[in-house]
């Protein structure tokens, strides 16, 4: 369970302080999945570096099965939006590089979670060798490798093609329904959103409040994007962020 | 069966760099050979002596021309060794903790500027005139360079790379590990590229300047010598410029091997 009270975040101090979420309460259960839409810079991206602990808040709290978050955490994968991977280590590495920071090195884990993406081919070419389709793949693989609790992903299919975004949506879905992590996504693709999101957060403009929160409940099925729910859910959200 | 094909291919590509630098020198090499026509029949002396003779004075030279060769050498690669331990890790450190960026970037910006031969005076009261100065007068122009270097490229970091490690649990040498020391080497290689050069010169001055022991002249003090016998001096010249080319190639070897990341196949986008 994660949750988030009242949490504000700013850049910067005192005078020059620049605040970019004021006061966002949000609660995710366990294998549940949230969604956060909003205009651009208005501090999604934030919200989620300070669920990841990258990013103290300034004033609220976080806090994961009841434990304060107050830095990164193994049971938490952070996706961000280019995948963060690292150019100069091949994707073996790459999709190893939790484990290994963590002072673990099971091969068999990162073997397997490259199995499930079907990455094991390419396993030693380097990122720059890769569609971007396959780079988001091992970047998934990377934030698998742990078994986290929670995966909070910072618009990862941003700048996709139209198919291949809507793959990589699939591929997170068949993952998500297997391993019932709490998954937080920050997109501007308002049907990512609702293809995604159990409930969808819709923010206001910077610093980014809870103007809404839309239920979902449907969410689950490959085929959601055929159904009249998903595109009540689209409609829904896109006169919301119009208001 | 992709691995036989980069193979055969990295062969291919072994053998094309080959070529290309053989080319390179013999156009090279003609050019001089005009270039020491034109001055012989302009000014009527062979005032440049052409490849050949140049060449054919090395060879008969050999053993004296080598040991000085060796000298240089391995003053140059000590230099640009202590200069590299020096500067790499203050220059990563002031790029990368901006704390410590705000002490040390008014002393480089201070020091820097002034031209590294005012310093040979008070380098040579500090080590004496035996090989420490002449080491230490290339370490010292190298080290500001290197420390410039190391500086800009790990300021140039990409946040995100940063961010992915910190995001998976890394701790502050885990990131200079996997993050900034790999994402700088590049830069820092094409630094100590323009350090051989940079070196070569200030070896020339170090090894010219100053009393000197005859029996350890290296490159800089036979060039000097034989400054009015042009085919020695010429010989001279060219075991510096061959110094320099190993120096390029083994530089060359170890960013291929270091930085493998740069010489695969980028997927069309």
């Amino acid at each position: 369970m994660i949750d988030i009270r009242d949490v504000v975040v700013e850049y910067g101090r005192g005078l020059r302080a620049v605040r970019a979420v004021n006061g966002v309460s949000l609660q995710v259960a366990r294998g549940e999945s949230l969604a956060l839409v909003g205009p651009s810079g208005c501090g999604k991206s934030s919200l989620l570096y300070a669920i990841s602990g990258l990013l103290p808040p300034a004033e609220g709290s976080i806090t994961l099965n009841g434990e304060p978050v107050l830095g990164p955490q193994r049971e938490v994968a952070l996706i961000l939006q280019n995948a963060g991977l690292l150019p100069w280590k091949t994707v073996w590495q790459n999709a190893n590089l939790s484990l290994k920071l963590g002072g673990e090195y099971p091969e068999t884990t990162a073997e397997n979670v490259l199995d499930e993406m079907g990455l094991l081919p390419v396993r030693d070419r380097y990122p720059v060798e890769l569609s971007e389709g396959m780079k988001r793949r091992v970047g998934i693989a990377r934030a698998l490798s742990t078994a986290p609790h929670a995966m909070l992903m910072d618009e990862p299919l941003a700048s996709l093609d139209a198919l291949t975004k809507e793959r990589i949506q699939d591929l997170f879905l068949r993952l998500w329904n297997r391993h019932r992590f709490s998954l937080i996504l920050v997109t501007h693709d308002i049907e990512e959103a609702a293809f995604l999101g159990q409930r969808i957060a819709v923010l206001s403009e910077c610093p980014a409040t809870v103007k809404t929160v839309v239920e979902n409940p449907e969410v689950g099925g490959l085929d959601y994007r055929l159904r009249s729910g998903f595109h009540r859910t689209v409609a829904q959200l896109r006169s919301e962020l119009e208001k | 069966m992709r691995m036989r094909m980069v193979d055969r291919m990295s062969d291919r590509d072994t053998l094309w760099h080959i070529a290309t630098y053989a080319v390179s020198i013999a156009a090279l090499l003609l050019l001089w050979e005009i270039a020491s026509v034109i001055i012989f029949h302009v000014k009527g002396r062979a005032f440049l002596p052409n490849p050949v003779q140049a060449i054919a004075e090395m060879v008969r030279l050999g053993p004296l021309l080598f040991r000085n060769f060796w000298i240089s050498a391995w003053r140059l690669v000590l230099a640009i060794l202590i200069a590299f331990a020096a500067g790499y890790p203050l220059g990563l450190l002031s790029g990368h903790e901006r704390r410590l960026d705000r002490l040390i970037s008014p002393i480089i910006y201070i020091v820097y500027p002034i031209p590294q031969v005012a310093f040979i005076l008070i380098l040579f009261l500090i080590f004496g005139i035996g090989n420490p100065v002449k080491v230490a007068i290339v370490a010292l122009a190298l080290f500001f360079q290197i420390l410039v270097s190391a500086r800009g490229a790990a300021k140039q970091i990409q946040e995100e790379h940063v961010m992915s490690v910190l995001s998976a649990g890394a701790t502050r040498w885990q990131v200079y590990w996997h993050v900034v020391l790999p994402a700088t080497l590049p830069s820092i290689l094409t630094s100590l590229r323009v350090s051989v050069g940079l070196g070569m010169a200030f070896l020339y001055i170090a090894e010219t300047t100053g009393a000197f022991d005859p029996r350890q002249q290296g490159l800089g003090r036979f060039i000097e010598t034989n400054q009015y016998n042009s085919q020695q001096a010429f010989a001279g010249i060219l075991a510096m410029a061959l110094l320099g080319l190993i120096l390029y190639i083994l530089i060359d070897v170890i960013e291929r091997i270091v930085c493998r990341w740069r010489y695969t196949s980028r997927r069309p986008s």
